[in-house]
């Protein structure tokens, strides 16, 4: 039981000493292919040891929402990563704890924080985003459910851990329609959530447009280091479900032993970066889209989900 | 053989159209080969009729009663839409090469409407129907106003809609009569299969070719293109749309029949048809251009057809196909009419005519004869057909069916001598002794030939054409 | 050829694949705005057409069904597209329709009824059937046609509009594989000829709409009507 709650907190370390790195890779990448040196890909980890040296200054309008919400942006994350398969693909400790739909409220409970917080300070610029960020995360819901209650459906549960062992279980079942279209309907919920292009734009500085990022302007010092290293481990555990429930549940640990889990760190890894690659491709060829467009681009990825759904449930 | 040299005919008459050899030489050509192809199609009927089936390609090309009898229809129709082009289209064509245009399609269109009665492949047979559709689009665009152009889009939009809606119908047919563990895949290898078909597919399949091809024939309520289509035409082509094209669609729904075992089919069948011609009925009361009004007419006599379909038993279906018969003649006529009415007062709006016996007595009369022919008057042909479908319907205890179809022929009859009432008689607006127009001479002499078999089958039936009718209507029993 | 059953297994899924990115083309396009990504999206639905056709050609060792595949894939990914070029001018391409007849989410939204509806109306005819590969084609036809019928329906611009309606011949197609895989080939031959007479056809329609009437958008055309004119 003991090397099971270790495995755990091995887990949490991991997604949180990586996810900078994975920020630093994704932007380093983009630079480069835009032909440009870009900056280092430890440069976010420097960011944060710099902010956690520098001071705060919190507005005295604003109320305990503010000062409260940093603590609750980086403490979610590692909620869900307890829940999760990142390393292992047999159930942890704490993996009965909460289902996949418990997972994702978690989730949303910091973003809601987040967005309450950016109202607070009555920065013009903050219940702009915070308003964009609720009309993404209404429409980004329902693909949600759908996918969540379609691969639960086939795999007969919600823990993630057991859907991962029943969803692509013999090889042929990789290329199932709605195994394919529900990790097409999930990469766009990535992109939405996010705030990838073409939702957003992640590296602008034009606070009119932005969607998520006008969400940490208003902090300063420790808090902004915290919103922000939460934001990365957000975006790093989407990445666990997306590859290692949906598309390539390969690469875990199968054996209660040191060697296999501390394998398995440089395989999550790899299937991060090759995932980073594909990522950056699509942020390079497409451009940022209109606002109400968004609306049509959760759309489209309801409308895949619901056909995956359609074609798993009632064919066959 | 005789099939064959009947369906090439057109087609040789086109590659002359192509050729560039003055404005004489197409309508020459168009009407020589719709000539010889009605003279070699009565020979084949009188063969059907006579009890012999014709056979030119075995399970591919062949004629029996119900195609006989449309293929008739079909070469008479094409025969004087051939004759009144000379006139109309010497007057009506701006250049030689849109009067070489105007040939070229029209006889491409007649190829494909000869081409349906002939084939009994079920997919060959959806492929001629599409193939009506497809001919005809560019003669419907013919005049390139707004209109036209409106029109024909929607032609085709809705055409080539029911097409494919009808396609997944004709590979579920096929699917079905796999299954039944047919051979032979032409309609009378269907009828031999039917007990052993599964019925659901066989539903499955009638609904969507019901659906499909009902949008081409102009049930309500997808009747909306044909008032647009088979008015914006020019005359003669509408004769043969309102004529022949959409008896050719209903002819393949109607061969459909005796596949059906399903209780109530004859309910449904009498639904649609009322529907369809109740609502033709009132809609013709409102109509402002007199080729609309026809082409209402001819969505409520395909109602009729479809009633005396679902009417059932020998005198349902002989009523049937007798319809079909005096509607394809009367209807060809009545727009050869409206055609040379359009020649004599260049408008189409009936507010506009006044008095037209004194404009054009040839004209006007001709157009006063094919109003009163389509309403249904004795002593004309439609008023015989129409008759026996109400024998038959009262026969078979079908009193509510048979008081509504009366009710709204009624009605139909009513608006339609209304309109041409005024417009042929009634003094003339503004000049009160108007010039005289002289039509040409062809389509004088068309509108006396179409007239004559209105006339005699009014009141007499030759034997080979009732032995021809009889053969025709048991095609549509089980 | 003979086929152990793992590879059969794969190649069944493939086809199911092919199937639900079919769906997902004719979903796209109900909902693109641009004419260019309309066409787009139809020749990748051809194209998924031709890959289910070459598997099922294997899978159900039907010559006919690999017919029908090449013969699709000759005419509906180059030769249409191309006639289209050719018979209208090339700017109605740069088009983009700003509004449809109903807005685009409520599109979806009717699409997906549509959808879910063809999958039911099909569900009776799947009782009879033999081949576990019609149980993948037949749904997806018969709601793709339904599709095609709404996008021809709501498209108001001239380009779309006949897009949707060779989509819809598509998914009969699509069907079609499935369920006849005898049918013979003289009927397929004349089909594919009879897509390409459409497109040269309602091409050259609306070229001469575009000339006389100066645009394409044929939704807008209402000018045959019964009320009095004012």
């Amino acid at each position: 039981m003991t090397t099971r709650i270790l495995f755990n907190l091995i887990q949490v370390l991991v997604v949180m000493g990586f996810a900078p790195l994975v920020s630093g890779v994704t932007g380093r990448l983009k630079e480069i292919v835009q032909s440009k040196r870009g900056p280092s890909m430890i440069q976010p980890y420097r960011d944060l040891r710099k902010l956690f040296q520098k001071d705060e200054v919190v507005s005295e309008q604003s109320s305990w929402i503010f000062r409260f919400t940093p603590y609750l942006v980086f403490v979610t994350p590692i909620f869900v990563t307890l829940l999760i398969p990142v390393l292992t693909s047999y159930p942890l400790f704490f993996a009965f704890m909460g289902d996949m739909l418990g997972g994702g409220f978690v989730l949303a409970l910091g973003g809601f924080f987040a967005t309450l917080a950016a109202v607070d300070t009555g920065n013009p610029y903050g219940p702009i985003g915070a308003s964009r960020t609720r009309m993404v995360g209404f429409l980004a819901e329902p693909v949600f459910m759908i996918v969540f209650f379609t691969v639960s459906f086939v795999a007969g549960s919600t823990i993630p851990y057991i859907v991962q062992q029943k969803w692509v279980t013999p090889l042929a079942n990789f290329f199932e329609p709605s195994h394919v279209l529900l990790m097409l309907a999930f990469l766009m919920l990535i992109l939405a959530e996010g705030g990838r292009i073409p939702v957003d734009n992640p590296s602008g500085h034009f606070e009119l447009a932005m969607i998520d990022e006008s969400k940490v302007l208003e902090y300063s010092g420790r808090g902004a280091a915290l919103m922000k290293w939460g934001g990365q481990m957000k975006f790093f555990v989407l990445l666990c479900i997306f590859l290692n429930v949906l598309v390539t549940p390969w690469g875990l640990a199968g054996e209660q032993s040191f060697a296999h889990v501390l394998l398995a760190i440089p395989l999550i890894l790899l299937k991060i970066f090759i995932f980073v690659l594909v990522l950056v491709v699509i942020e390079s060829s497409l451009s940022k889209l209109r606002l109400f467009r968004i609306t049509e681009f959760l759309g489209a990825a309801f409308i895949t989900s619901v056909v995956a759904m359609i074609t798993r449930i009632f064919a066959f | 053989m005789s099939l064959i040299v009947i369906l090439v005919l057109p087609l040789a008459a086109m590659v002359i159209s192509l050729m560039p050899l003055g404005r004489r030489v197409a309508p020459a050509a168009t009407l020589l080969a719709a000539v010889a192809a009605f003279v070699l199609a009565i020979r084949a009927a009188l063969h059907v009729a006579g009890g012999n089936a014709v056979v030119a390609l075995p399970n591919w090309v062949a004629l029996d009663g119900f195609g006989a009898l449309v293929l008739l229809l079909v070469t008479l129709v094409g025969t004087t839409a051939a004759l009144f082009s000379c006139g109309y289209m010497a007057h009506h064509a701006r250049s030689e090469k849109r009067l070489r245009f105007y040939y070229v399609h029209s006889n491409l269109f007649l190829f494909a409407l000869i081409a349906v009665p002939v084939v009994v492949e079920p997919n060959i047979e959806w492929i001629a129907i599409e193939l009506t559709a497809l001919f005809s689009v560019l003669l419907v665009a013919y005049e390139n106003t707004h209109e036209s152009l409106e029109a024909a889009w929607k032609y085709i939009a809705m055409m080539f809609m029911g097409a494919a809606i009808a396609l997944l119908g004709f590979l579920i047919l096929f699917w079905a009569f796999k299954t039944g563990g047919g051979e032979t895949y032409t309609w009378d290898g269907l009828r031999a299969v039917a007990p052993n078909m599964p019925p659901v597919l066989v539903k499955t399949a009638f609904l969507l070719i019901l659906v499909g091809f009902g949008m081409k024939v102009g049930f309500v309520p997808v009747h909306t293109w044909l008032p647009d289509a088979h008015s914006q035409a020019p005359s003669p082509i509408c004769a043969m749309l309102s004529g022949v094209k959409t008896t050719v669609a209903l002819y393949v729904i109607l061969r459909l029949l005796p596949l059906l075992r399903m209780e109530h089919i004859e309910a449904w069948l009498l639904t649609i048809g009322l529907i369809s011609v109740g609502v033709a009925s009132f809609l013709l009361l409102q109509v402002r251009d007199y080729k609309r009004l026809f082409a209402y007419s001819t969505v409520e006599h395909m109602g009729i057809i479809f009633t005396a379909a679902g009417i059932g038993a020998a005198g349902g279906h002989y009523g049937a196909m007798m319809q079909i018969l005096t509607h394809s003649i009367t209807k060809s006529f009545c727009f050869l009419a409206a055609g040379a009415t359009l020649l004599a007062v260049e408008t189409r709006e009936i507010a506009s005519v006044r008095g037209l016996i004194r404009t054009s007595p040839a004209a006007g009369a001709a157009l006063l004869f094919g109003g009163l022919a389509i309403a249904g008057a004795p002593p004309f042909a439609v008023f015989l057909s129409e008759f026996s479908i109400f024998k038959a319907g009262l026969l078979q205890g079908r009193y509510l069916a048979t008081a509504l179809l009366a009710l709204f022929i009624g009605i139909a009859f009513f608006g339609v001598l209304v309109h041409i009432n005024r417009m042929v008689f009634g003094r003339p607006q503004g000049n009160p002794h108007p010039t005289k127009v002289r039509l040409p001479f062809s389509c004088v002499l068309t509108l006396i030939l179409a007239a004559i078999p209105i006339l005699v089958l009014g009141v007499y039936l030759p034997e080979p054409l009732h032995q021809l009718l009889t053969q025709a209507a048991a095609c549509l029993s089980r | 050829m003979n086929l152990n059953s793992e590879t059969v297994a794969l190649l069944g899924n493939l086809n199911a694949l092919a199937g639900g990115l079919f769906l997902l083309c004719t979903f796209g396009m109900v909902a693109t705005r641009q004419v260019q990504g309309c066409l787009r999206l139809f020749i990748a639905q051809a194209l998924f057409l031709v890959l289910s056709a070459f598997l099922l050609s294997g899978l159900l060792h039907s010559r006919h069904v690999f017919a029908v595949g090449i013969i699709n894939l000759i005419s509906k990914p180059f030769l249409v597209p191309w006639l289209l070029r050719r018979t209208v001018r090339s700017e109605v391409y740069s088009r983009r329709e700003i509004d449809q007849l109903i807005n685009i989410p409520a599109s979806l939204l009717i699409a997906l009824a549509l959808a879910i509806g063809g999958f039911f109306l099909a569900s009776p005819l799947l009782r009879v059937a033999d081949g576990p590969y019609v149980a993948v084609n037949l749904p997806i036809g018969l709601a793709c046609l339904l599709l095609g019928g709404y996008t021809a329906s709501v498209r108001r611009e001239a380009v779309p509009l006949l897009l949707g309606l060779l989509a819809m011949e598509n998914a009969a197609f699509f069907a079609g594989v499935a369920i006849v895989p005898e049918l013979p080939l003289i009927a397929e031959l004349a089909i594919a000829f009879d897509v390409l007479m459409l497109s040269f056809i309602v091409g050259l329609l609306t070229r001469t709409i575009h000339e006389h009437i100066g645009t394409t958008e044929v939704g807008a055309l209402t000018a045959l009507k019964e009320e009095t004119k004012p």
